[in-house]
């Protein structure tokens, strides 16, 4: 090797060559560099980062107008923040385009009664795999007096004991949906009508959205989904499911189509309410507005579109 | 063996890319290092059977659930990255700081850090039952998810540290050069470091995960880790023959070591002391830490401190810090505690679920094992075979030649021709 290319032409005076030892302006040059290389990664986390100013300036057509004396009508909020996120402009292949509505959901957990009949007709309506280990909504038995996640039972076998409540769970279609904002591909997104859907032709499996949610709503097909022939619903993938993540999809394949969802459907006691923030008469706007209402998690900020009443 | 000319090149050396590689020492290499090989060629088909099987059967053969989302692969995949960073570190301070001590070391280094960060890389992809897609990193990234950042910064980093590697042994571009691949070989480094920790720092939804504390201790296990195993593989090929070192380079290193341990426990303190001190305890917080410290996950985690406090307590003496056995067993004790560190890390994500359900611990399946045993095998087999046939030594001449400039720098530097 030659040693001789080496040598460079230095200030007179110098007391050590360049390369081969710890100089100032060699460490000031490095810590540049890593400063520059870390802020290339925070600038944009920065510059993505929800902020309710940026989302107050992008109202969506279907906002609401302000009340007049100043004070804002919490649904045009409520609405405005429900923006469409990383959508590629075109709705996901198994769904019908987005019309104007802003679809949310309120569950009356007071009526709750734990019977899961909501959880059956989604696995139902969804061709959940009958052997995939999984379903979208989980109902957590909770003692009274407190929502306490840790000491809340999923497996419990008797339901509508009286001195329990209920409490279903499902994708909250986030306004600021941290599965979307966490899928490396962008296999997942936020269609405009607030519904967050995922693309299983897409889907790597990563599995980063399942970390993500702070729902526990993402399920991941670990087997071949595997649904009775005559029971599988022809409006919804099945087979490329396979291997990918999968949720709630607040029935994108009835909701876009006029009807409510299988399991507001299904519900023996009338919990669950799901409408279209917009139209100032549905339930679930008029919930809103009239009954102190409240979201799972809400100090995460990821603005659940789904509301419990009770 | 008979005189060659000096312009011949020896017999068994076939030079390509610039680089001798000694393909006769192959041939001249002993059974004991044959059946070494063969063992781990063995060992790497049957992780590449095991990963066939999870293609073609799908996520099922392995043990990862709903509830463990994920696994084996994503303990080892901050294991050997953080390993990567020991022999940069090292190799960055002679550079950099002059550490002119650890020359001697630096290309082992250097491909070290390559064949790691080429492990971990593979583990991820591994664990993709439909590998192909991931073009789709490439086609349509998300700026907002970490994996892109950690995924990228590891595939460039390994590319870096292989082209470093390259320029060291083939001496292209001298000095000069191998600095200013240091230059850039050391932020990038960081980076990874700092992404691969963000992969768990920055999800709200894993409690003991959501930790700003999580990027520095990565960042110190990493370099502890790191130079605990380049000290044990560096005393391997002493013992070997393959590369001489000086007592008092071991005994730097051993330093060095002891320094980051302590850096590493101290953090880990800080962190534990957060999630339990009155004022700042949440309850999801402590009841979730619990597990690890008295409950079903303590086996873990518990392995980390006393191993760790172990091996600090090993170097930490004047007197024994420089014997071979207390050096090699601290490191071994330090690499080990680093991986139960990881294996927990990844556990403490999902010990206690984000809708407050614990899960008993997870153990990887049978296929899962055979992925990850395939892949060490595989990163351990393109270093054995390295060690014969790269030329991994660092020339006399080159170590001397830098301590002579050393020296000629405090001379006064004289246009040819010019007389005193």
């Amino acid at each position: 090797m030659s040693q001789d290319k080496t040598r460079d032409e230095r200030p007179e005076g110098a007391t050590a060559p360049e390369g081969t030892t710890f100089s100032r302006r060699h460490f000031l040059t490095s810590i540049g560099i890593a400063a520059g290389v870390v802020a290339a990664g925070v600038v944009p986390a920065a510059l993505m980062a929800p902020s309710a100013s940026a989302e107050d300036a992008t109202p969506t057509a279907g906002a609401a107008p302000s009340v007049p004396g100043g004070s804002t009508d919490p649904l045009a909020e409520i609405i405005a923040a429900d923006g469409p996120v990383n959508y590629p402009g075109h709705p996901v292949h198994y769904a019908k385009p987005a019309g104007k509505e802003k679809w949310a959901m309120v569950i009356d957990v007071k009526a709750c009664v734990g019977c899961r009949k909501c959880v059956y007709a989604c696995v139902e309506e969804n061709n959940i795999g009958r052997t995939s280990g999984f379903t979208y909504i989980q109902v957590l038995e909770m003692e009274p007096g407190k929502i306490d996640l840790e000491s809340a039972v999923l497996d419990y076998d008797e339901a509508g004991r009286p001195d329990k409540w209920y409490f279903p769970v499902q994708c909250m279609h986030c306004a600021h949906p941290p599965c979307v904002y966490g899928c490396p591909v962008q296999a997942t997104w936020k269609e405009p009508d607030g519904i967050v859907v995922i693309d299983y032709n897409k889907c790597i499996g990563c599995r980063n959205c399942m970390i993500t949610c702070p729902y526990g709503a993402r399920h991941f097909n670990w087997v071949r989904p595997e649904v009775p022939a005559a029971e599988i619903n022809p409006k919804v993938p099945l087979g490329e499911k396979a291997w990918t993540a999968e949720k709630c999809t607040f029935c994108v394949q009835r909701t876009r189509n006029g009807q409510t969802t299988a399991c507001v459907e299904a519900c023996p006691t009338g919990a669950r309410k799901f409408g279209d923030l917009n139209d100032p008469n549905s339930d679930v706007a008029i919930l809103l507005k009239t009954r102190r209402v409240w979201r799972l998690k809400e100090e995460y900020s990821t603005e659940p579109m789904i509301w419990y009443v009770g | 063996m008979t005189m060659t000319e000096l312009s011949t090149p020896q017999p068994g050396i076939k030079r390509f890319i610039k680089i001798d590689w000694n393909i006769g020492a192959l041939k001249t290499a002993s059974p004991r290092y044959w059946s070494f090989v063969w063992m781990l060629i063995i060992m790497t088909t049957l992780g590449v059977l095991a990963w066939v099987v999870v293609l073609t059967t799908g996520g099922n053969a392995m043990g990862q659930r709903d509830n463990f989302t994920w696994g084996m692969w994503f303990a080892d995949y901050m294991f050997y990255v953080g390993l990567a960073a020991g022999g940069l570190v090292v190799y960055a301070s002679v550079h950099l700081f002059g550490a002119e001590q650890f020359r001697p070391l630096s290309r082992l280094a250097v491909l070290m850090a390559g064949l790691l960060t080429m492990v971990a890389l593979l583990g991820d992809l591994t664990d993709l039952v439909r590998v192909w897609r991931i073009f789709w990193f490439v086609v349509t990234p998300n700026i907002s998810a970490i994996f892109v950042y950690t995924g990228s910064a590891a595939g460039f980093y390994m590319v870096l540290c292989f082209v470093d590697l390259w320029i060291l042994v083939t001496g292209v571009g001298g000095e000069k050069l191998a600095f200013r691949m240091t230059l850039i070989a050391l932020p990038v480094a960081i980076y990874l470091h700092t992404t691969t920790a963000f992969v768990l720092a920055l999800n709200k939804s894993r409690e003991l995960w959501n930790s700003a504390v999580m990027v520095p201790i990565f960042l110190t296990s990493a370099v502890a880790s790191g130079v605990a195993l380049l000290l044990i593989c560096a005393y391997i090929l002493q013992h070997y023959h393959v590369l001489e070192f000086k007592k008092s380079m071991f005994r730097s290193l051993a330093t060095l070591l002891a320094t980051v341990i302590i850096m590493d426990l101290f953090l880990l303190v800080v962190e534990i002391a957060t999630v339990y001190w009155p004022t700042a305890a949440k309850a999801g917080h402590t009841l979730r830490f619990s597990e690890f410290l008295t409950g079903p996950y303590a086996w873990q985690f518990l392995p980390v401190l006393t191993l760790g406090i172990i091996a600090f307590a090993l170097l930490a003496g004047r007197k024994t810090r420089h014997i071979p056995a207390v050096q090699i067993t601290a490191s071994a004790l330090y690499v080990i505690a680093i991986f139960f560190k990881r294996y927990t890390l990844m556990s403490m994500g999902f010990a206690i679920g984000p809708l407050g359900q614990t899960q008993n611990p997870y153990i990887p399946s049978l296929v899962e094992a055979l992925i990850a045993i395939g892949l060490l095998s595989m990163g351990m087999l393109f270093f054995t075979i390295a060690t014969k046939i790269l030329p991994l030594r660092v020339p006399l001449e080159e170590h001397a030649a830098a301590s002579e400039r050393a020296d000629a720098a405090s001379e006064p530097t004289l246009e040819p021709g010019v007389a005193l």
